[in-house]
């Protein structure tokens, strides 16, 4: 609990207020309240099938919601598709990361400062920019002598620095990450913390779908605990870390 | 009583495009797979009934001969175009090139075998009745819309109340869960092109004896299925059902108003309106992506 | 001999015209389209038209094509781009049958079946390029033209939407890419590139009827991209080269029925693309393209 009350929380980013998504008859997300504030690293944890990735899925608008609402600096965002919505700041990792397998490193981190729909630059920085922004983070991630290889022939830990890579190149303020260091070796895994730590002190808002007790542990700020699409916990790391009743949901399920 | 006669012209029309187009909508349904080629089978079935019946061997055998070609075709393309695409791949794009490549040799071989001019199977059956002041009935109108009613009749008794029936429903909603219960997809799958190729052998028979072959047929064949699967909602065979009763309607109808070779524009103009208004169909669920 | 020659070279650049500009939708933004036959024709009639009742300019004839091509696009491309990659599939068939009858009936604009005879060759400030030597050069400087576009375009941030999209449109969104205007705007480029190809082709033949322009000849142009290799900037010149020499090779096999060379030749590509589907999907120039694993959401 390394950092735990280190960090002020700042304005409030994100509301969600009663989200609901049910699939036929079953509650994938079930009446769920929170709140992501500016410069807190909230930890989304809970058994497979909790329903973790659909409340991801629902705030990025990946899926319609079947209730309740998600507001976005005060703006309702319900009914924003998904491009608009990423536009707002808010910027996600995928758990299967659906990196642009067949374009090079460099190309996966470019296209994503360019959000234009046009042949033609209307706004933005200009290419010698986008270049010089691309080359700075593939170095922070350990991608630099690989910028020029395609996506799909990239090792798992490469791969897995590229998706965050990704969304360094946005201007994102919020990052929703879904199991970002899942099966990282040891190494990578140290590299992948301290890149989020800068971040983090650079003014990005976490919110992090994790297993790994550790990074649970390590960058904490405040954990929500989910299951059954319900929110059970929101507090801070130690509050929820000895409550014994999570602990045998939790652990019951992984044994 | 134009309108009359239009009408049931349509109903008949019609009634043949629900059975060609539910075959479709089942294999797409079931199978993800998008059978291009399904017009090829309708081609096929409807040359080898014609070419059976013509050597004189009667309606029967003819209609026999037909099934199997169909069938044999549907479950080829299953086993040796589709599962091996799916093995390494199986993107929308693979399927629908090698569904459209063969699609498009079968149309050439049966054009450079049976003759590029339209053919049409004669039957007593085709001639018309007058059934009210003004309004002819053939015989084969009657015998299309009883064919749809039992064949849908049946398709819904087997999908709803056999083992394999719920199996193939399943196969449409989660692929995952069938392997669960222990049975195999690829075998499946093989069981929803047998079934849906089969259901085009009588509308391929009776279009035959009504409005005439040509080895093209397979395009328009393909349109009316696409056009009933989208309209009708993908995904839902009753949709596909009633969008391609809807759909012969329309094009019967239509000719109160326009000439006979702006048929196929009514066909384009309902798609391209429910893709605009409605792109779910009548009774499917959401389709944007 | 010669004649023939160029002959062949002018139908093959135009008809890799066609087939570069579908492969740009094709193979870099994952739409398949059977109207590309529908995008040359409107050029060609448009240019046509233009050159019979106006001026036979390149620089009157060519744009107005475009412009006619790509509003027809745009009405096409709009609503059904917003849904699945099957709508648009089932749509442009649908305007690909359309377009034969009003092809065939527009008796104002098309001359009907019959078509439109005695087209002005094209005016190129002042000189007249209506030797075949003369519109061969032509067709390959368009062609090269036409290349260098779309090279452009794919190596720009458009393409990199392009391939983005093609590659995982939920991610391409989780970036804020707005996938429906970028295929829109994609496909509308497309069907304004083809209508180029379909002007010079009136401007050659100085007649054009519906003929060439049918579901057949849409599906040769796809033909063409498939063999030659989706998403390669070579593969669809190669595929337009091989599939327009083929009938005459064909030809020369004189065990073959001389009648059924047309039927012939496209059951060899239909079963060439099933084959290449099964065995080599990146076609014959392409590198195979490997499966990425990924589900779309």
């Amino acid at each position: 609990m390394t950092m735990n009350g280190a960090r002020n929380a700042g304005e409030t980013l994100l509301e969600i207020r009663h989200l609901e998504k049910r699939f036929g008859g079953v509650k994938a997300v079930a009446d769920v309240t929170m709140d992501l504030r500016a410069g807190i690293v909230t930890t989304l944890v809970g058994p497979n099938g909790a329903g973790k990735t659909t409340l991801f899925n629902l705030i990025t608008g990946h899926l319609p919601r079947s209730g309740g609402s998600v507001r976005w600096l005060g703006r309702d965002i319900g009914g924003l598709k998904p491009y608009q919505i990423a536009r707002l700041g808010i910027a996600r990792t995928f758990q299967d990361l659906r990196l642009f397998s067949e374009m090079t490193v460099e190309e996966n981190i470019l296209t994503v400062m360019e959000p234009n729909a046009l042949p033609f630059r209307l706004s933005g920085p200009p290419l010698k920019e986008r270049r010089a922004r691309a080359g700075h983070v593939l170095e922070r991630t350990g991608l630099a002598d690989k910028r020029a290889v395609r996506a799909m022939d990239l090792a798992y830990a490469e791969r897995k620095f590229l998706s965050l890579a990704r969304i360094m190149a946005t201007d994102a303020r919020l990052w929703l990450l879904d199991e970002p260091a899942s099966g990282l070796d040891p190494h990578s895994y140290e590299l992948f913390l301290a890149l989020l730590r800068e971040e983090v002190s650079a003014g990005v808002t976490v919110c992090i779908i994790e297993h790994n007790l550790d990074i649970v542990i390590g960058i904490s700020d405040r954990i929500a605990f989910l299951d059954h699409g319900r929110l059970l916990a929101d507090d801070d790391p130690k509050t929820v870390l000895e409550d014994p009743a999570l602990a045998a949901i939790y652990f019951g399920d992984r044994s | 009583m134009l309108w009359l006669q239009l009408a049931i012209t349509g109903l008949q029309v019609g009634a043949l495009y629900a059975l060609t187009a539910v075959g479709f909508s089942l294999i797409f349904g079931c199978t993800r797979i998008f059978h291009f080629a399904h017009g090829a089978t309708f081609v096929l079935a409807a040359y080898v009934f014609y070419y059976v019946e013509s050597q004189g061997y009667g309606t029967a055998a003819g209609v026999l001969a037909a099934s199997v070609a169909a069938v044999g075709f549907g479950v080829l393309m299953d086993r040796l175009v589709y599962a091996p695409i799916q093995r390494h791949e199986g993107s929308f794009f693979t399927v629908f090139v090698a569904s459209f490549g063969i699609g498009i040799a079968v149309q050439n071989l049966v054009g450079m075998v049976f003759g590029r001019s339209f053919v049409t199977v004669t039957t007593p059956l085709s001639r018309s009745v007058e059934v009210l002041d003004g309004v002819y009935v053939s015989p084969l109108a009657w015998i299309a819309v009883a064919c749809a009613g039992v064949f849908f009749l049946g398709l819904w008794f087997f999908l709803r109340r056999t083992n394999l029936g719920t199996g193939l429903r399943a196969l449409a909603d989660n692929p995952e869960l069938i392997r669960v219960f222990g049975l195999s997809p690829r075998l499946l799958s093989t069981y929803a092109f047998a079934l849906g190729s089969f259901l085009v052998v009588p509308a391929a028979v009776i279009t035959g004896a009504t409005a005439g072959l040509n080895p093209a047929l397979g395009h328009h064949v393909m349109l009316i299925s696409l056009a009933a699967t989208i309209v009708g909602g993908i995904g839902s065979i009753g949709g596909a059902l009633v969008a391609g009763f809807g759909l012969g309607l329309a094009e019967s109808l239509a000719l109160l108003q326009f000439d006979s070779q702006w048929t196929e524009a009514v066909t384009f103009a309902i798609l391209f309106l429910f893709i605009l208004l409605r792109p779910s169909g009548l009774f499917g669920r959401a389709a944007t992506s | 001999m010669e004649a023939y020659l160029l002959n062949l070279g002018v139908l093959i650049s135009l008809y890799a015209i066609l087939a570069v500009t579908l492969n740009f939708i094709m193979g870099y933004a994952g739409i398949y389209s059977l109207a590309h036959a529908v995008f040359f024709g409107t050029g060609a009639y448009a240019g046509a038209s233009v050159a019979l009742n106006f001026s036979a300019s390149i620089f009157v004839m060519v744009p107005t094509a475009m412009l006619c091509a790509a509003a027809l696009s745009l009405l096409l491309a709009l609503p059904a781009l917003r849904v699945r990659g099957e709508y648009f599939v089932a749509a442009s068939l649908g305007l690909q049958v359309l377009a034969v009858t009003v092809f065939a009936e527009w008796k104002a604009v098309t001359g009907g079946i019959g078509g439109l005879i005695g087209i002005p060759p094209v005016d190129i400030a002042g000189f007249e390029i209506y030797s075949p030597g003369s519109f061969f050069i032509l067709s390959l400087v368009t062609l090269a033209a036409v290349v260098a576009i779309t090279r452009l375009l794919v190596r720009s941030s458009f393409g990199r939407s392009l391939k983005a999209i093609r590659d995982s449109e939920s991610a391409a969104l989780a970036f804020g890419k707005n996938i429906a205007l970028i295929k829109t705007t994609s496909v509308v480029i497309s069907a304004a590139l083809a209508a180029i190809a379909g002007s010079l082709y009136a401007a050659y033949m100085s007649f054009i009827n519906v003929e060439s322009f049918m579901l057949d000849t849409s599906v040769l142009i796809m033909a063409m991209v498939i063999i030659g290799g989706t998403g390669t900037q070579l593969g669809p010149i190669v595929g337009a080269a091989l599939l327009l020499i083929l009938p005459g090779a064909l030809s020369y096999l004189s065990f073959l029925p001389q009648t059924e060379i047309g039927s012939i030749q496209q059951i060899l590509y239909g079963l060439g693309m099933a084959v290449l589907m099964i065995f080599r999907p990146g076609g014959i120039v392409g590198r195979g393209r490997a499966e990425t694993g990924e589900g779309e959401a």
